[in-house]
């Protein structure tokens, strides 16, 4: 008990948020070594995919040393990694600097994501504590029922649905996501259906998540304590329940940052939002190995940090705890 | 000159979406596809989807674009010197005439009269010189402009420019269509986002594929009647089709026979079938391998239902091939070479004669860079072997497909764009040292033939010989081309005059307007 109760070194503090960033950037970088490689499995590289009908053997060669296809596989690695400290982000198979290729459509699927994000943030645990109120009842069986639904649906069956439901046949929302003149989206009531079919499953896995924990929570000795003291339903909940239940709830939502970056490939190619989700799947298609890395860096480093401040905070409300 | 290539696919589910879409909604007739009626009205902003990835836009005229969008924006802010035609298939565009030496070597072109570029400048000889000569130094270069070196493209004066050809070849300025898009001299790599063109449009914006472009008031070719036109770049044809059954856009632009089904059901859509537009031919290897013998070549082409590969691989939406290519040509022979029939009795008796082995299973490639390319594939099979060959599809990832079984491969499904010349077919990929020569074919007779066609001065000795050309294609070549697939575009209620032409006519807007 004397443990705990003594403040934890601020030193040590600060070396294991250190060791905790540096860990998550060696894990970045194997996995972007890894989608090297593995473009470079693929059949075909770069300089067929981006040539046309005609070009002869010569040209495909000139192609590929243009693109420095000729040397090895590390090299480029290592060359391509040497520029990310700088933000270069190298060229496309185009040639077309990688940073200047998702300049546009980064923003935007960061914006999808985020939203998405925010509204799972906020969705999710108001349904987990009203479920939460009368467990076993009406409300619990139909929002677990539900959520357990959702949650197994994928992205683009979601996505299918609200552009019947809610494009098609009510005309309620617009059925494909246009480009402003900024590059950003035309029109606000654009992002509705794409933030719902990202959001939607990600709530119904973190409703499920917010249920358990605050059922976990509900067994501990001090919430009994105040059961037998008569305090209101709502109070015990809100003021006793939530509280411990956080971080759980916190740790699901974070770690949905990196499904909602999976789902918005599906997604942006449903509703044709402008975001990485189709410079990927292009990019894929060319071989292009230095555009394919540079949209998992981006988005590698944002799942990254969203899962770094997710530990930081369930350390914070634990106080070292768990 | 070439098609490049295409890889959009229909993503299983939409496809499934948007067929429940049309089961919910009302029955009917499709509109009347596009009647020009009443006098065209000028202004309006016309909303036009295109296909492409945004991340393989290609702002430069004469680089490889792969993106529909790309080519469709580009064509409407440069010129070609030619360009595709209604009845002949080479019209004029930045290039008023054209006229050759009695050789058939020297080709001298006119700029039309009052061409300038947006910027207000006079288009001269040495702007074209010297963009053509910038497209014939690309990678792709000698298959743009074939026979056609880089030093023998010069200016004479400042109206005339003169190609030299290598050998007499009468159909020069066919070659001149496509990707012939004329900057101005000296435009620097850097400046290609801005540089000024002669085209009937000029660029307003541009973003990440997506572009507003405003009239040319100057433009040489006439009066330009919308105000402005909007390009929106779509990554799949189900997305497109959406937009535009929302009303985001005007114009879905080479959406494919699935939408056409869909929109069917809308009286409010029109349907727009651009006939010729692309042919998916099975190519069969004639230099060797199990197809070497013409007998067996022949009883493939016998073993076909061509019918029944319109009907379920085209939706219905196209025409039946009589396995010679080129069927938008007005030199097309059509009805004067009988149409190939199914004939499964004589298919079997010519495989007999030939000793074909029909206890081996073959192999037929294919790709999905195309709709339905794949589902052609594995109808022909369940066909064929009815005439007692056993053939197994082996669907193949497009970058492999390219590398390894295009022009290689014994049996495959190949697929061109450009359809509306039997000389370019002849020229690209049937005389024996033609660099595309996807069957591996050199047929003395028929070489022989594409060069009377090409060097003949003649008008009657011209058509004798192309009719040659596609009497021998039609007998013993390695295509089985079973049918043309209509280039479909779908439009809004208020569009007129869009292009009917097969192909890259698809991008001439400028006579396009939209009704009150």
């Amino acid at each position: 008990m004397a443990g705990l109760l003594r403040r934890p070194d601020p030193n040590r503090r600060a070396w294991r948020v250190v060791l905790a960033v540096v860990r998550r950037a060696v894990l970045l970088a194997v996995l972007l070594a890894v989608v090297f490689a593995a473009v470079e499995l693929l059949p075909g590289d770069a300089a067929t995919a981006t040539s046309e009908r005609g070009e002869g053997e010569a040209a495909l060669a000139e192609r590929r040393h243009l693109l420095g296809l000729d040397r090895p596989l590390f090299t480029r690695f290592w060359e391509w990694m040497a520029g990310l400290p700088t933000g270069d982000l190298g060229t496309s198979a185009r040639g077309v600097p990688v940073a200047e290729l998702l300049g546009g459509p980064f923003p935007n699927t960061l914006l999808l994501g985020g939203l998405a994000l925010a509204v799972t943030a906020a969705v999710s645990p108001a349904l987990g504590c009203w479920a939460s109120l009368r467990p076993g009842g009406a409300v619990d069986r139909t929002v677990r029922g539900s959520a357990t639904a959702v949650l197994a649906l994928p992205e683009f069956v979601v996505a299918v649905g609200l552009l019947l439901v809610l494009s098609s046949w009510t005309g309620w929302f617009p059925a494909v996501t246009l480009t402003g003149p900024d590059g950003g989206v035309a029109d606000p009531s654009m992002l509705v259906l794409p933030v719902l079919a990202l959001a939607i499953p990600q709530i119904g896995w973190n409703t499920r998540i917010a249920r358990a924990a605050l059922a976990d929570e509900s067994r501990a000795p001090h919430i009994e304590t105040a059961v037998l003291d008569g305090l209101p339903r709502r109070r015990i909940l809100l003021h006793h329940l939530l509280p411990g239940a956080v971080p759980a709830i916190a740790i699901g939502v974070a770690t949905s940052t990196g499904m909602l970056f999976g789902g918005a490939v599906v997604v942006e190619t449903v509703f044709n939002y402008p975001g990485i989700g189709g410079v990927l799947t292009g990019a894929v298609t060319d071989r292009d190995a230095p555009l394919v890395a540079g949209v998992v860096a981006l988005t590698g480093a944002v799942i990254t940090g969203v899962l770094l401040v997710a530990d930081l905070l369930r350390v914070r409300f634990t106080g070292g705890r768990a | 000159m070439d098609l490049t290539r295409r890889r959009f696919l229909w993503a299983g589910g939409g496809v499934g979406a948007a067929a429940l879409l049309a089961a919910c909604s009302e029955g009917g007739t499709s509109a009347s596809s596009g009647a020009d009626s009443g006098p065209p009205r000028k202004g309006g902003t016309l909303r036009i989807g295109a296909l492409g990835r945004s991340g393989a836009v290609i702002r430069d005229p004469h680089g490889t674009q792969s993106n529909e969008s790309d080519y469709l924006i580009i064509s409407l802010l440069f010129d070609t010197l030619t360009a595709p035609g209604r009845g002949t298939n080479t019209a004029a565009r930045l290039a008023s005439a054209w006229k050759a030496s009695d050789d058939l070597k020297t080709w001298r072109f006119t700029i039309a009269e009052g061409a300038t570029f947006h910027d207000g400048s006079p288009v001269t000889a040495d702007d074209v010189v010297w963009s053509l000569r910038r497209l014939r130094d690309t990678p792709a270069g000698a298959s743009r402009l074939p026979g056609i070196r880089s030093e023998n493209i010069t200016a004479d004066g400042a109206g005339t420019v003169v190609l030299v050809s290598d050998y007499a070849n009468a159909e020069l300025p066919l070659l001149t269509r496509l990707t012939t898009f004329v900057m101005k001299k000296d435009t620097k790599d850097s400046e290609l986002d801005r540089a000024p063109g002669t085209g009937p449009f000029k660029l307003d914006r541009f973003r990440d594929g997506n572009a507003r472009l405003v009239r040319n008031d100057r433009w040489h070719g006439g009066a330009v009647l919308l105000d402005a036109i909007e390009v929106t770049l779509f990554q799949t044809p189900q997305a497109m089709a959406n937009a535009l059954l929302g009303g985001q856009i005007d114009v879905a632009s080479n959406v494919g026979p699935v939408a056409a089904r869909i929109a069917a059901a809308r009286r409010d859509i029109q349907v727009i079938r651009r006939p010729d537009d692309m042919a998916m031919p099975i190519v069969m290897r004639t230099a060797d391998g199990p197809f070497a013998d013409a007998r067996v070549r022949e009883a493939l082409r016998l073993a076909v239902d061509r019918d029944a590969m319109v009907e379920q691989v085209l939706s219905g939406y196209g025409t039946v091939g009589n396995d010679v290519l080129g069927t938008g040509d007005p030199a097309y022979v059509g009805a004067g070479i009988a149409q190939r029939r199914r004939d499964l009795v004589k298919a079997r008796q010519l495989l007999r004669q030939a000793a074909f082995d029909t206890s081996k299973t073959y192999e037929l490639y294919t790709t999905e860079d195309i709709a339905g390319l794949a589902e052609s594939a594995t109808l022909f099979a369940t066909q064929v072997r009815e005439a007692g060959v056993d053939i197994k599809v082996v669907k193949q990832e497009s970058a492999a497909f390219w590398d390894k079984t295009w022009l290689k491969g014994d049996l495959y499904t190949s697929y061109w764009g450009t359809n509306d010349s039997v000389v370019f077919f002849a020229s690209k990929t049937m005389v024996s040292d033609s660099g595309q020569n996807e069957s591996g074919w050199k047929d003395p007779a028929f070489d022989t033939a594409y060069r009377k066609a090409i060097g003949a001065a003649d008008a009657g000795e011209r058509k004798a010989a192309l009719r040659e050309i596609q009497r021998i294609q039609h007998e013993r070549s390695g295509y089985i081309l079973w049918g043309m697939a209509d280039g479909i575009d779908l439009a809004g209620p208020k569009v007129r005059g869009l292009p009917r032409l097969p192909g890259y006519g698809r991008v001439q807007l400028e006579r396009a307007w939209l009704a009150s």
